[in-house]
């Protein structure tokens, strides 16, 4: 998997490519517009991640360039704005996902793979994780080659986990990734306490390890090392 | 009291006294005349009187010659001399009534060696009608003088403080919020102009200062974004360590929750700005209704495990004319406030009707002046992980879409009317 980052926002940049480095992948990263077309013109990419405010030019302009070259490439907006228009736009002339600063690292990571797996038109669709077996687009779920059935929070818990397996995720993330931003931190976490109780109840009653984690005070993490 | 009230009643005050002051001076002169007059009449007939007492052996009947009454009696002793006249009131027993007179007393001796004494009474009415009637003619004069004043007074003053009332129109309609500079229709009035003048440089640099702080907000909000953002992101990766032991993780567990707070106080005062900046101008015609429904079903989680009873009570759908994200904040903002402040096992009442929207929950006696609850950062000390944003953001729509929002408490229940 090869990215490209478009980040004039240079240790933000280091972040994200840091986190997205652990996951095997090639994220290449630029500061400019300039370089940005440069890199799309010589090299094709499996998704670009595209801040839209860049100093020397529009990241849509970049979008748009890029769906001339490599329509296929799948697309991630970053802003700093939080602006409908800009979303609007963006989604409209051919991104996939739209995110607002400042976001969480699983979060973009989440978005990234859903891109990817969406994007993956020829190959079979399917999120394996040892006895767990996903199909997003059914979005069905089996345990040991048994069913389960899932909430819809506890199926979006279930694939932010495996977006982030072997991760540190915090309470904070998993609440903004389930419930947007207007709910209420503290409220959200005793709801993700019982989700995740839910979710872990339901793999282990079809003979699934328990893989989740507790990490005291922070979040959680999804691990096959226990 | 207005204005041409208030000097129409000193003009009015002022002729009164300075009428009366004069109309004193000018009786006392007019009578001082008529009495001046009527002296030198009964003198001259003195005369007459003395020159026949000592020229002529009789003495004729004055009365028939001067008409009034004269009293003429000779001694035949001399007489010492004495001379004086005053006004004098006679029972007239003819007519029945008073008359004053003007009374002319004179005793002497004459050149016979013979004493007089004369008596002329002059009846003094007609000087007193005369009198009269310049008074009343006088008065007419000023009553119709004084009316006509005030009646110009009034035209003028009309006609003068057009512009000024055209000034204060356009202030009263002015709204700094909109950003367009404060322009007064000119005035040929050098007062006018003058307060016109300075209006319009006072709410020129009210407006930059307006701008400058909006300006500052925005940028502020802004520019701390891409630094929250890194800070954010370091830290998910700080945890990724599997060294970290847990009082590290708890240390990074306290980092993430206020760099989580300060975002979101940062997003509400981004929203802020961006209402301020009318960036919301789009609209379309919301039904209210599912938009209730909906944020309900977003909270229906944490009002469950709270144990909330929700009551609706519309009375036919409902649409505004508004801004669709704005007026989903609007909604969030005010059934989040009503689930937060809640009691466990409390209660939300929601009620909707054409002109007014009612959001009340339960919950403790509010801890300060509800009027400051408007304010930003204004929150109660129960839940210090608000950020006291949420109530401004919804006066500040309000505002926007002339809305009125009131808030009630009365016996454990928290009201927040919206009228549309």
């Amino acid at each position: 998997m090869k990215f490209l980052l478009i980040e004039d926002e240079k240790e933000l940049a280091r972040s994200i490519t840091e986190y997205l480095a652990k996951e095997n992948y090639l994220c290449e990263s630029v500061e400019s517009y300039k370089e940005a077309v440069e890199k799309i013109n010589l090299y094709k990419y499996d998704c670009i991640i595209v801040d839209i405010t860049l100093p020397d030019g529009s990241g849509l302009n970049i979008i748009r360039e890029l769906k001339n070259i490599n329509p296929e490439t799948g697309i991630i907006i970053i802003s700093a704005k939080n602006s409908l228009d800009d979303k609007i736009t963006g989604l409209e002339i051919g991104a996939d996902d739209y995110l607002t600063k400042p976001f969480h690292l699983p979060e973009l990571n989440a978005r990234l793979k859903s891109v990817i797996r969406r994007r993956n038109f020829g190959g079979k669709n399917e999120i394996i994780f040892n006895e767990i077996i996903i199909l997003p687009d059914q979005m069905e779920v089996a345990v040991q080659g048994h069913p389960i059935i899932l909430t819809k929070k506890e199926y979006d818990l279930l694939i932010f986990f495996l977006s982030n397996k072997e991760r540190v995720v915090t309470k904070e993330a998993i609440a903004e990734h389930l419930w947007g931003d207007e709910m209420d931190m503290a409220d959200s976490f005793d709801f993700i306490y019982t989700h995740i109780k839910n979710l872990r109840k339901k793999i282990m009653e079809k003979g699934g390890n328990d893989y989740i984690l507790t990490i005291y005070g922070i979040g959680y993490k999804f691990s096959s090392k226990i | 009291m207005r204005l041409l009230n208030k000097t129409s009643r000193s003009y009015i005050f002022f002729s009164l006294i300075v009428f009366i002051i004069s109309g004193l001076i000018f009786f006392r002169l007019l009578d001082n005349i008529f009495d001046h007059q009527l002296d030198k009449t009964l003198n001259e007939e003195k005369l007459i009187i003395e020159q026949s007492i000592n020229y002529s052996d009789s003495v004729p009947d004055f009365r028939s010659v001067f008409g009034h009454m004269i009293d003429i009696t000779i001694l035949d002793t001399p007489h010492k001399k004495s001379e004086w006249i005053h006004d004098t009131v006679i029972y007239d027993s003819l007519k029945g009534e008073f008359a004053s007179l003007r009374h002319l007393f004179v005793e002497n001796t004459s050149v016979k060696k013979q004493g007089y004494i004369i008596n002329i009474y002059k009846p003094l009415r007609e000087s007193e009608n005369l009198i009269a009637e310049i008074v009343i003619a006088i008065s007419l004069l000023f009553i119709s003088l004084l009316f006509l004043l005030i009646l110009v007074n009034y035209f003028i003053s009309r006609r003068v403080w057009i512009p000024f009332y055209r000034t204060l129109n356009t202030l009263r309609q002015y709204e700094i919020h909109q950003g367009k500079p404060l322009r007064l229709t000119p005035s040929d009035i050098h007062e006018f102009e003058m307060l016109n003048n300075t209006l319009e440089r006072m709410s020129e640099k009210i407006r930059q200062d307006y701008l400058n702080l909006k300006e500052f907000n925005e940028n502020a909000a802004h520019e701390l974004q891409t630094p929250l953002a890194i800070i954010k992101s370091k830290l998910e990766l700080l945890i990724q360590n599997e060294e970290l032991g847990e009082h590290q993780l708890q240390l990074i567990s306290s980092a993430f929750e206020a760099t989580s707070r300060m975002t979101k106080l940062n997003q509400g005062l981004l929203l802020m700005s961006k209402i301020d900046n009318n960036q919301f101008f789009q609209t379309e015609r919301i039904n209210l209704i599912p938009l209730i429904e909906k944020t309900l079903t977003h909270f229906s989680e944490i009002i469950e495990i709270r144990k909330i009873s929700v009551t609706t009570d519309f009375t036919g759908p409902v649409f505004l004319i508004m801004n669709a994200t704005l007026v989903e904040i609007l909604i969030t903002n005010l059934i989040s406030n009503a689930v937060r402040h809640n009691v466990p096992s409390g209660s939300i009442h929601i009620k909707l009707d054409q002109e007014i929207l009612t959001i009340s929950n339960s919950g403790n006696p509010p801890g300060s002046d509800p009027q400051q609850l408007f304010e930003r950062f204004r929150k109660s000390d129960h839940h210090s992980d608000s950020v006291g944003l949420g109530l401004s953001i919804v006066q500040k729509i309000s505002q926007l879409y002339h809305m009125r929002v009131e808030y009630t408490y009365d016996n454990f229940i928290h009201s927040l009317k919206i009228y549309f």
